[in-house]
């Protein structure tokens, strides 16, 4: 018999290597041109971005208006141009992509904290507390979640902390929603009752067995929906309720350069340009970690 | 109380459906002796599965009574449970989705050791993996593949050894082997019979085959709608069945073998719903020998001695 | 001699994957006489599927590529045919059905009108007549006219696959390929769809060619058989030769792995081992890693199709006469 298996083992497929599932992703996301692409991408935007308070200073070349300077087109020196009080775009740009990335990568992380416990719950449990549950977030869901948000902000004040609260319960129900209706399929599958019929706990079957194969598959859901959540951070800077001035950030610095886009293009082009990289760099990077994470995978 | 080892008494299952009650499981009673194995078989929806999972009470049964060793397991709290899942497992039929994508060999079968914290030391557990894999005929180069890498045969292996991994008293197969191919269920039959012969495990074997079951069990249940219609020891009834349907199940089973045609009996229509059943006899709609009173009446089980017992109203006429 | 109506010549099926070759049809030989039925065995992987697949036209290219052989049809060969003319051949001279009858009909459309499309599509017939036509077809696979109307999910399963049949048969087709037809079925649905299919076949002079992994099925209705194995066929004879008289040991493995329901046996005699995988096969003889006579020949040479006795092939060295015979028996 173990003569045999040897003969019938899949050339350079040794199995006496461990190992771990995440190495495995990894080495299945390098092999994906668009995915690394866009890691690549990511990675310059955000190796540039955040390392900006080496090279900038914020209260000279951020916020520091200089009125004889304004409107300028790109040149030498300032090489994405000035904006309507003569401040660097290049600067604001870099300084304001640590704000909006920021913003969004805490906020999806805290809403998909929320969002998988709320989902787990309702979904493994189903019955009452699933009704529950899901009832309340249907009341959320039935707002726009941007709507939602912008109400959620004007009643606290605006600071960054607010922010990103209203922006993870924005983007709580739909995260739920997702994580539930993964957690209800995986629920139905034999694995989990032969696990239930080892004696294991609700807890442990939740953690250790559904949650993890439940959530890969979301996982590029959930990068993705940083973007979106950059988008709506843009969003609500543009009305005003997003990070103040003199703060730069990138739907901050849209709004204030809509009112000159019929004599300057640059004040709005390149903040729009920074924000469209960096979602499709995320959606990329997303779809890559989709095909990557799943274990059945081969090709 | 019986000397059994395990009893069944008036065990039902009824799943609350837009439609009414579905009786998956309506009334069964069974004993199972130490050591030996009943094969309960029917065909889909007739409650066999339902049976397997009440047995193993991942299911709460409707009403009834299972008797494990003397002690009644449906009324234990969910803290005793947790010691008479030691002791009762369950092989699924399907060896693909049976097992957690995500989880290596090693940790599948590793698994229930660490929830019932069976051993001290990491190296006992590595131990115990190791031991277990041999057993059931597993190489250990597989130990850190993951469960899409291996076909169904090693996959159902895996299974097999995450049920013993407890070292069960009592085991529960549901359809084992009816999702692999002809060689290899061949493969796991034999293996699950050596270790019964290893280890005295007490077989509960689910399949819709009775010629799969004829090598494995000492008596075999025949179910239909989800209650019982034929009972006997597995010689009994593979000579003498009597229940239309038993009789009707074994004709149609196609033989690979061009000298022993048998004649054929064809049953007419299908399965009836199993919603709010009618009070008459579950079979009766496709039976050749149903009268008036099989459609007016419930039948009840006739004991034919020897262990043999029939739910049928012509049981003497027929 | 029956008129040959289908020879498949040398038939090789690769695909081409990121793992590698896969070759998944490995010169396959066969023919179908007029009014006969073969029968197609093996496990998963065996390539019985795809052989199917490409008599139908259907291999997914890429990454499948028909790589050589011919198929004749009538003295044609398909596989020149460009596809506008091979969709006129599917449907009218061979249809396909498939194994799981569940998901094969429209869930949106009456069972009648199913039937009807695929009449009206190949014969020049009004809307009224191909109905007329589909109710006499539903009738053959003994549905009552009455459930005509009816929408698919008020059928069972054993139904549906009636239904399915009575497509597939709508237009005559000279050859009507089944993929393992009753595998999703109970026993005794299966029972009624092989009595119907047996019933079917002594009445029109269609053929057959059964694709299955179920010995009993075949022998149930079947003239030939074909026993395949890793994407090659092992033996080949008519119904008596291979179930009485089993050369290769892979079919005698098969025998020997089947619960025989009239026997008492403690254990059965399993074919040891696995299917081996289809983008590795084992050089010399596919078989001999899992053959209990293979010798050092057998893992460096790859045995001919061998002709036993009259119509009876195996693919065995033993019949080659370059190994013992004595050795390979027929199975207890």
């Amino acid at each position: 018999m173990a003569q045999i298996d040897l003969t019938l083992a899949p050339a350079g497929k040794k199995k006496s290597k461990k190992r771990s599932l995440w190495a495995d992703a990894w080495l299945r996301l390098r092999k994906n041109k668009s995915a690394v692409a866009g890691m690549i991408m990511l990675a310059t935007i955000l190796i540039v971005i955040y390392s900006s308070p080496l090279y900038l200073d914020y209260d000279n070349d951020v916020i520091k208006p200089d009125l004889t300077q304004t409107l300028q087109f790109p040149a030498e020196g300032k090489l994405l141009g000035t904006d309507e009080l003569g401040r660097d775009v290049l600067a604001r740009i870099l300084w304001g992509g640590r704000i909006s990335i920021g913003i969004g990568v805490l906020a999806m992380m805290l809403s998909s904290i929320i969002g998988c416990t709320l989902g787990a719950i309702s979904g493994y449990y189903g019955g009452k507390t699933d009704g529950i549950i899901m009832r309340s977030l249907d009341v959320f869901m039935a707002i726009p979640s941007l709507l939602l948000m912008i109400t959620l902000v004007s009643i606290m004040k605006p600071t960054i902390t607010n922010l990103i609260i209203a922006l993870a319960i924005g983007s709580v129900p739909s995260v739920s929603r997702m994580v539930r209706a993964q957690v209800l399929y995986i629920k139905g599958q034999e694995f989990v009752e032969a696990i239930r019929a080892q004696g294991a706990s609700d807890f442990r079957i939740i953690v250790m067995h559904i949650l993890p194969n439940a959530i890969s598959p979301l996982i590029s859901q959930f990068v993705m929906e940083i973007a979106g959540l950059i988008l709506a951070i843009s969003g609500l800077s543009f009305i005003g309720l997003g990070v103040q001035p003199p703060d730069p950030e990138w739907g901050a610095m849209l709004s204030s350069g809509r009112e000159h886009i019929r004599d300057v293009w640059h004040v709005t082009a390149f903040p729009g340009i920074a924000l469209v990289l960096t979602v499709v760099a995320l959606t990329l990077v997303g779809d890559g970690l989709r095909d990557a994470l799943d274990p059945r995978m081969k090709r | 109380m019986s000397n059994h080892y395990i009893e069944v008494k008036n065990l039902k299952k009824y799943f609350q459906t837009p439609g009414g009650n579905l009786h998956a499981v309506d009334g069964v009673n069974f004993t199972i002796d130490k050591g030996k194995t009943i094969g309960i078989v029917g065909e889909s929806g007739c409650g066999k599965s339902t049976t397997g999972r009440l047995m193993t009470m991942l299911l709460e049964p409707t009403e009834g009574e299972i008797f494990f060793d003397g002690k009644d397991i449906t009324k234990l709290t969910p803290k005793e449970m947790v010691e008479y899942r030691k002791k009762i497992q369950i092989i699924f039929q399907d060896p693909f989705s049976s097992l957690n994508p995500r989880k290596t060999v090693f940790h599948s079968i590793a698994e229930p050791l660490e929830i019932h914290k069976v051993y001290a030391t990491k190296a006992e557990k590595e131990n115990r993996v190791y031991e277990l894999m041999e057993l059931v005929g597993l190489s250990d180069r597989f130990v850190n593949s993951y469960p899409h890498e291996l076909d169904g045969g090693r996959r159902q292996r895996i299974g097999i050894a995450r049920a013993l991994a407890l070292s069960p008293e009592f085991i529960v197969c549901d359809e084992p082997v009816s999702a692999l191919d002809v060689s290899i269920q061949a493969q796991i039959l034999n293996l699950l019979k050596k270790l019964q012969l290893q280890f005295g495990y007490t077989y509960m074997f689910i399949t819709h085959d009775l010629s799969v079951v004829k090598h494995f069990s000492e008596e075999i249940m025949v179910m239909y709608l989800g209650q019982m219609v034929e009972k006997a020891p597995v010689k009994e009834l593979f000579a003498n069945p009597r229940h239309p349907y038993t009789q009707a199940l074994l004709s149609a089973i196609p033989v690979p073998n061009l000298k022993k045609k048998k004649e054929r009996i064809l049953l007419q229509g299908e399965i009836t719903s199993p919603i709010n059943p009618r009070q008459e006899c579950r079979f009766a709609a496709r039976c050749s020998f149903a009268t008036e009173q099989c459609r007016q009446e419930v039948p009840g089980i006739t004991d034919l001695g020897g262990g043999h017992s029939v739910r049928c109203l012509r049981i003497h006429e027929i | 001699m029956q008129k040959k109506l289908l020879e498949i010549k040398d038939l090789t099926i690769k695909f081409h994957t990121d793992d590698g070759v896969v070759e998944a049809v490995n010169k396959v030989s066969l023919t179908v006489h007029e009014g006969e039925t073969l029968g197609i065995v093996g496990e998963t992987g065996a390539g019985k599927t795809t052989t199917a697949l490409g008599i139908m036209g259907l291999v997914d290219c890429p990454p499948g590529r028909i790589e050589g052989g011919k198929i004749m049809l009538n003295d044609q060969d398909i596989l020149q045919l460009d596809e506008d003319e091979f969709r006129k051949l599917r449907g009218k001279e061979i249809s396909m059905i498939f194994q799981d009858p569940m998901t094969a009909l429209n869930p949106v459309f009456t069972v009648v009108d199913q039937i009807a499309e695929v009449i009206a599509n190949h014969q020049q017939l009004g809307e009224k007549e191909a109905e007329q036509k589909a109710i006499e077809m539903l009738e053959l696979v003994r549905i009552p006219a009455e459930r005509a109307y009816e929408y698919p999910h008020q059928f069972s399963g054993g139904m549906k696959q009636r239904v399915v049949i009575a497509i597939a048969l709508a237009c005559n087709p000279r050859l009507l390929i089944a993929d393992e037809p009753t595998t999703a079925l109970d026993v005794t649905i299966q029972a009624q769809v092989l009595e119907l299919m047996k019933d079917l076949k002594t009445r029109s002079k269609t053929s057959m060619m059964l694709i299955t992994h179920d010995l009993g099925v075949v022998s149930e209705i079947c003239d030939q058989v074909a026993i395949m194995y890793a994407g090659e066929i092992v033996e080949s004879g008519s119904l008596e030769d291979i179930f009485e008289n089993p050369l290769h040991p892979y079919t005698n493995g098969l025998f020997g792995s089947i619960p025989d329901i009239d026997k008492e046996v403690e254990f059965l005699s399993p074919i040891e081992g696995l299917v081996p995988d289809p983008s590795d096969l084992p050089k010399g003889c596919k078989f001999h890693p899992r053959c209990k006579y293979a010798q050092h020949l057998c893992s460096v040479e790859e045995p001919a199709f061998q002709e036993y006795s009259p119509g009876h092939y195996a693919k065995c060295f033993v019949y080659e006469g370059k190994l013992p015979a004595k050795e390979v028996k027929k199975y207890e």
